[in-house]
């Protein structure tokens, strides 16, 4: 291991703190963390030995080809698969009707809705889970206020509409093209792909909604049989007036159209009635695909009454419940393995539900082995996207800069199945991220039918600073305000409070807060490393056909929930084994908050071998890998466990060398008395807790464990000293993360063409704990900002229903190729109080901070008047600087 | 619309050894046999099963097809000569650097070292609705989905549309045509040699094809005529993404220059039609002007004359004249590097 | 197929391949390429199928010492030829290639389902370059996308490849 070993001692607080009234917040100091170092799963990585799902190979093994619908609405009538099964070498076909019922209402066990993001749950929550933040935030994401929950539709009359059904692995009413409606199990693909080309299927066209502001005019089909308009869990048809789409038929957002949903926060008339300026514009942002570079292939076999799948999932634990549900078993069933993931951002985060068709098609086969390998272009389709917006902003402002009021009308496309709540999260996280003392927000959640909608890395917070940031930007030129300074001065400090609530709320009804804030650390940091100062002198700078421009943006996001559970196991061999229920996606948490344990008991990182990736190897509860959560909620609690890892040695010593706890400790060897010299090995104190038994090698486990953590306890019991705990620690606020992006780009304003020169990230992560990790966080997330600006898009033609984009040259995620040779990056370093070694989440903060940052250059390079959607290609500069600054494009047309 | 993709269908395979053998098989199997040069384009058809030849014919292993040698001045190139090797060539770069530009640029660095020149000129349409196996015009049907009031049209044509919209989608093209290249076609025991205005067809000559390659024809060299070596030129290309991405529009320019005034040129633009698309207007207008804004301004208006824009690519038509400009007054363009 | 047989140019299924340093007698499908055989008939899943189209850069091996898409390779192009993947790169008794070293010590990469790709890239580009510019480099390794977008980090690890190849 690559790590510095620093003689000091950590800098542990044995419970969170705040800072004394009026005193500074400090960095922290560790002996493991915030030091780089080799996680070990890197070697396995680099020689190409690390296995991810499709890499398994078993005896037997038949091959899964599935049949995409090739329609975008349709109801199926019938299937005929005589012929393809009559084929030698074709062993099965699963249908819709194959799959279990639907699973029970979202109850305390994660159902097969999983991956639903209801209003009033963190990204990426499944659905009824049990909820760690018990305020949960609100509109799909973000901020919101305490209870109830924010974002969520006002009532709707009576009688109120059912709940809309789940979406399943395969449909007979496949409601996008491309969504799979039967699989084919063969000797080979190519076998399952021939059986498949002789099965018939006959097919009921229904109408079909890809623009989700087509699906707005009088009389034009719904997206769904049950109507148009998500509302809550429901649907209803909602059309908007001839007089509104003449509007958007003559390139304008109908803003005064009507809206299912309204949010609000102070008095936006009075707002603007007090602005010395208001800027509006109409705005449109693309639905993008998530593109994970391993599609969400699976391979399954049953044994021993036992469902095995290796999976490509974002969290393990959190995965069992779904993938459970989806495959009617009960979670004790199922052996989950995925020890690598080659990417998720979103789109995996409790797996996905095609995971069910090869475990379902295997237990046909008598478990014999199934692999599913999902191609891309099937990625493409079933894969999830991040809801594109159409719709308006305004603010008003101060003459100083100071923001008075924000009003904004979103409309996402939220895919077939499940409002998303993207534009709700957006409109939340305005009020934090700007403070803004009067906000309105409305909005609609459109069935589109089109790739299904699901959390994409800061889901509502990317499109946030897409959306309100270039306003923030012209009112900053328009009033002759530094960028930098406009942001400081609107900044949220402290523990800022935020959140907008339904209409009709009570005045004085409490608001969220933060735990902590460094906006301005962040913008300050990294105006110094930017340059920001001497770089205003490229502003506009022209040379031959290129002009430069400078930018500035914030992101802001969750950053950590509380609540779950870590469990290691000190062994007779003095090695120290932490488990880990975390899935391995890529942004090495797993492995980089088990050092957690490892520093708060002074054991050497060499003695620490992390578990993880197999459900049968007994691993902890653990929060979803998505929300940026992962790494303030694993550090408490594996700071907890430490403590609990701790406590149990010191006692074993009291107990066999006399005196108390407390006048012992641990070095690097072991248990030593304090002013002492060492009195118990690793070895030695995980040999006395076997003998011991009852709470010290897990015997006995605290009763507020998960379950999950207590099954895993009792598979580990006996083996050594167990160290288990549940985050019990407190928090008053919500955890966020926030970012600053700097950005200098060049335009060839002959051809539209555009670079970016330079990219500078800080972060707000409080405690660094693996500083080569937060740069590719800050990086990645950054750089996947940037593709959204730049050049990635979904393509569908509207007549047809049919995705032209189905490639990545068409949908054209970024290359290394269009970010700058170097980019930099830096973070603040200030604790957050209410975590024991003051971390927070960055992963997604960085993706808005950039986008903001990059399309705030464009505009100073150009003009405020040219960019109104993204991707921004070339065309869209160099027609508008063509035609004297007005911009040639379709202004609202999605899907293009 | 395939219901299924990514399982290729099984074929025969012949790796000839010589271009006897190869155009032996070719004979025997007529519109049965797929030539498969670098296979970029070929893998695209038969992974998304749209296209199931019985037989493919593999030039890899004929070693005669590759190469690059001295021709009066001038240069054969094998048609199997990679893009990378076509990019790197000394003598390449010497004479015609407008064609190692144009080469360099192409795709990616895996598939320029795999791609070959010929089978990059030859490539059929990009069309997404083409090549997604809509039964369109191009591909045999009476419809163009691409040329609806609805259809995504970005990156079709502006010029010569007939019916279909697609555009010839290559990089090297343009430059072979700017440099008055000659095409090596053998059939049996038969071979002619065809020059670069005849080599690409619009749809109106044959909406099927891009080329005046048919079943059975092998092209085995591309001769580049001594006439541009060592003259002035210009290529640029413009796309989304700086590295993987077809052009939007790209320009290849070759002119002599007598002095300070432009004593003959060739400009070719592609990207806007099904083939490479000469100026020949501003090749006319440009003789014995210099190479100033004035020049630059003139030709551009006589570039885009006769320009249809369909809904989403009328963009097209100011590219089209913002690179002539700058192909005539001859700036270097980051957008190249 | 039978007609075929002993005609000029047929091909055999049962074919020999030269991989990673050892001859493999393997039954090969006409239609299979490169990425299918590696994978699936020899066992070495480090070669990853991102995209199966050329796009993405996981599937890349050398042939020849050449960066190539190995999922748009026919396996039959390429017997006589000398092939090496990931597996083969570090020495047989375990030590890494300088560029492996190189990532190991930078901690580069996240998901690294893209990592083999890249790294044999830039095997095969330093072969070509070994003292390129930052620039040089990030256009040598321009045919791989990383989907983390991890791609300065990947650039610095692989600059220091580029030290430690040249040193080594």
């Amino acid at each position: 291991m690559a790590e510095q070993q620093k003689p000091v001692a950590p800098a542990i607080p044995v419970a969170p703190t705040k800072p004394a009234p009026g005193e500074a917040p400090k960095k922290l100091e560790f002996r493991l963390l915030g030091h780089n170092y080799t996680t070990p799963d890197l070697v396995a990585k680099v020689t190409g030995k690390a296995k991810y799902a499709e890499d398994f190979r078993a005896e037997g093994m038949v091959f899964i080809k599935l049949m995409p619908s090739p329609r975008p609405h349709a109801r199926v009538i019938s299937i005929d698969a005589s012929a393809a099964l009559a084929m030698p070498g074709v062993h099965g076909i699963l249908t819709a009707k194959d799959l279990p019922a639907p699973p029970p209402p979202p109850g305390p066990v994660p159902a097969a809705a999983a991956a639903a993001r209801p209003a009033g749950t963190p990204p990426g929550t499944p659905a009824g889970s049990p909820a760690p933040q018990a305020a949960a935030p609100g509109g799909g994401g973000a901020p919101a206020a305490p209870a109830p929950a924010a974002g969520a539709a006002p009532p709707v009359a009576a009688p109120t509409p059912p709940p809309m059904p789940p979406e399943f692995a395969l449909t007979d009413e496949p409601v996008y093209e491309g969504e799979p409606i039967l699989a084919i199990a063969a000797d080979s693909e190519e076998l399952a792909a021939e059986a498949i080309d002789r099965i018939v299927v006959e097919f009921e066209a229904l109408p079909f909604v890809i623009d989700p502001l087509e699906g707005m005019r009088p009389g034009s089909p719904d997206g769904r049989t049950q109507g148009n308009v998500f509302v809550g869990p429901s649907m209803k048809t909602v059309k908007w007036t001839a007089a509104d789409m003449a509007m958007v038929d003559a390139g304008k957002f109908p803003v005064n159209a009507e809206a299912t949903e309204t949010l609000t926060y102070g008095d936006i008339e009075k707002g603007f009635a007090e602005a010395d300026l208001i800027v509006e514009r109409d705005s449109q942002q693309q639905t993008t695909s998530h593109q994970p570079l391993e599609s969400r292939s699976a391979m399954a076999y049953w044994q021993n009454g036992k469902c095995h799948i290796n999976v490509s999932t974002q969290s393990l634990a959190r995965t069992v419940a779904a993938v459970a549900g989806w495959v009617g078993i009960k979670p004790e069933e199922l052996v989950l393995i995925s020890e690598y993931t080659g990417g998720g951002f979103g789109s995996k985060i409790p797996g996905s539900q095609s995971i069910a068709i090869p475990a379902l098609m295997s237990k046909k086969l008598n478990g014999r082995p199934v692999m599913m390998r999902i191609s891309r272009a099937e990625e493409t389709y079933i894969g999830r996207v991040r809801p594109g917006y159409q719709g308006w902003v305004k603010m008003g402002f101060k003459k100083d800069g100071r923001i008075t009021a924000v009003d904004t009308f979103i409309v996402e496309a939220s895919g077939p199945y499940r409002r998303q709540g993207d534009h709700a999260t957006s409109a939340n996280l305005a009020t934090l991220q700007f403070q803004a003392p009067n906000m309105r927000f409305r909005g609609l959640s459109v069935a589109t039918n089109t790739p299904p909608g699901t959390s994409q890395r800061a889901p509502g917070g990317l499109q946030s600073s897409v959306w309100f940031e270039p306003v923030v930007a012209e009112a900053a030129r328009k009033l002759g305000i530094d960028q930098v300074a406009i942001r400081r001065l609107n900044a949220p400090e402290g523990t800022a409070q935020f959140g907008l609530n339904p209409p009709n709320t009570p005045p004085g009804r409490p608001r969220n807060k933060v735990t902590s804030c460094f906006v301005k650390e962040c913008l300050d940091k990294g105006a110094e490393i930017f340059g920001w100062e001497a770089r205003k002198a490229n502003s506009g700078k022209r040379t031959g056909s290129k002009v430069r421009g400078i930018g500035v943006a914030t992101g802001a996001y969750t950053a950590g929930s509380i609540g779950v559970d870590g469990l290691c196991v000190l062994r007779p061999d003095g090695k120290l084994e932490i488990h880990q229920g975390i899935g391995n996606l890529g942004t090495h948490s797993v492995v980089d908050t088990a050092r957690v344990i490892a520093e708060i008991a002074n054991v050497p990182w060499e003695n620490c071998e992390v578990v993880w990736g197999n459900t049968a190897k007994g691993l902890p509860w653990s929060s979803i890998q998505a929300g940026s959560q992962t790494t303030y909620a694993h550090t408490r609690a594996n700071y907890a466990t430490g403590m609990d890892l701790k406590k149990k040695l010191t006692e074993i010593a009291a107990k066999d060398f006399g005196g108390t706890p407390e006048q012992y400790d641990t070095n690097a060897q072991g248990v030593i008395r304090k002013g002492g010299g060492l009195r118990l090995t690793w070895a030695k104190a995980a040999e006395r807790a076997i003998a011991l038994g009852g709470i010290y090698d897990g015997t006995e486990v605290p009763k507020e464990l998960n379950a999950m953590t207590k099954a895993a306890a009792a598979a580990h019991k006996g083996r050594g000293l167990m160290g288990v705990a549940r985050d019990n620690l407190p928090r008053d606020g919500q955890t966020y993360g926030f970012m600053s992006g700097f950005a200098e780009v060049e335009v060839d304003v002959e051809t539209g063409v555009w670079r970016i020169l330079e990219y500078v990230g800080v972060a707000d992560v409080g405690t660094v704990i693996h500083p080569n990790s937060l740069g590719g966080q800050i990086h990645g997330g950054g750089i996947q900002g940037i593709g959204h600006v730049r050049s990635q898009k979904l393509v569908y033609d509207p007549h047809y229903g049919a995705g032209l984009s189905t490639r990545l040259h068409h949908n054209k995620p970024p290359t290394i190729l269009d970010i700058p040779h170097t980019l930099k990056w830096a973070a603040v370093e200030l604790p957050d109080p209410t975590n024991p070694i003051g971390a927070k989440g960055i992963g997604e903060p960085s993706v808005g901070a950039a986008a903001g940052a990059v399309l705030n250059a464009l505009a100073d390079a150009i003009g405020d008047g040219i960019i109104r959607r993204t991707p921004v290609q070339p065309e869209h500069i160099m027609e508008a600087l063509a035609n004297g600054g007005k911009p040639a494009y379709e202004p609202l047309t999605a899907f293009i | 619309m395939p219901p299924i993709r990514d399982a290729m269908s099984a074929f025969e395979l012949f790796q000839p050894a010589s271009v006897g053998d190869a155009l032996g098989i070719l004979d025997r199997h007529g519109a049965d046999a797929w030539v498969m040069a670098g296979g970029m384009d070929t893998f695209d058809w038969l992974k998304d099963r749209i296209k199931k030849p019985k037989v493919v014919v593999d030039l890899g292993m004929v070693d005669e097809l590759r190469g690059i040698k001295d021709a009066a001045g001038g240069l054969e190139i094998g048609a199997t000569t990679t893009l990378t090797t076509v990019a790197n060539n000394p003598l390449v770069k010497e004479r015609f650097p407008l064609l190692a530009e144009a080469a360099l640029i192409v795709a990616s660095p895996q598939i320029r070292n795999q791609g070959t020149v010929g089978g990059n000129i030859s490539q059929d349409a990009r069309c997404w609705y083409y090549r997604a196996g809509w039964p369109c015009y191009r591909a045999g049907g009476n419809i163009c989905y691409a040329d609806t009031p609805t259809a995504v049209n970005r990156e079709h044509a502006i010029f010569n549309a007939d019916r279909c919209v697609a555009v010839n989608p290559s990089d090297t093209a343009p430059a072979l045509v700017a440099l008055d290249a000659e095409f090596v076609i053998k059939r049996g025991s038969a071979e002619r040699v065809v020059p670069a205005r005849e080599f690409f067809i619009g749809p109106g000559i044959d909406i099927t094809r891009l080329t005046v390659l048919q079943p059975g024809d092998l092209l085995t060299a591309i001769r580049i005529p001594a006439t541009w070596a060592g003259k002035a030129h210009y290529f640029e290309k413009v796309r989304d993404r700086m590295v993987w991405d077809f052009a939007l529009v790209n320009i290849a320019a070759s002119l002599n220059m007598s002095g300070a005034t432009i004593s003959d040129a060739r400009m070719v633009v592609n990207g806007v039609a099904a083939e490479p698309y000469r100026l020949d207007a501003v090749e006319a207008a440009i003789k014995g002007r210099p190479r100033d804004k004035a020049t630059a301004e003139m030709a551009a208006d006589l570039a885009v004359q006769g320009a249809v824009p369909l809904r989403h690519n009328a963009y097209k038509i100011p590219l089209v004249k913002a690179l002539v400009k700058r192909a005539i007054r001859g700036e270097a363009e980051w957008a190249t590097s | 197929m039978g007609q075929n047989d002993g005609m000029a140019g047929a091909v055999e299924r049962l074919i020999t391949l030269d991989v990673n340093g050892q001859q493999r007698r393997v039954d090969v499908l006409k239609n299979e390429t490169l990425a299918m055989t590696l994978r699936y008939k020899l066992g070495l899943t480090g070669t990853k199928l991102g995209c199966d189209r050329a796009e993405c850069g996981a599937c890349t091996v050398l042939v020849d010492d050449v960066p190539r898409y190995a999922c748009s390779v026919l396996t039959h192009s390429v017997r006589g030829k000398k092939i090496q993947s990931i597996e083969g790169l570090a020495a047989p008794d375990g030590t890494l290639h300088p560029v492996q070293q190189a990532v190991v010590e930078g901690q580069g990469f996240q998901c690294a389902f893209c990592m083999p790709g890249f790294v044999m890239a830039t095997v095969g580009f330093l072969k070509t370059n070994p003292a390129p510019t930052r620039a040089q480099l990030a256009h040598g390794i321009s045919g791989n996308l990383c989907r983390c977008a991890d791609y300065n980090k990947i650039l610095d690890c692989m600059m220091v490849a580029a030290d430690k190849s040249r040193g080594a």
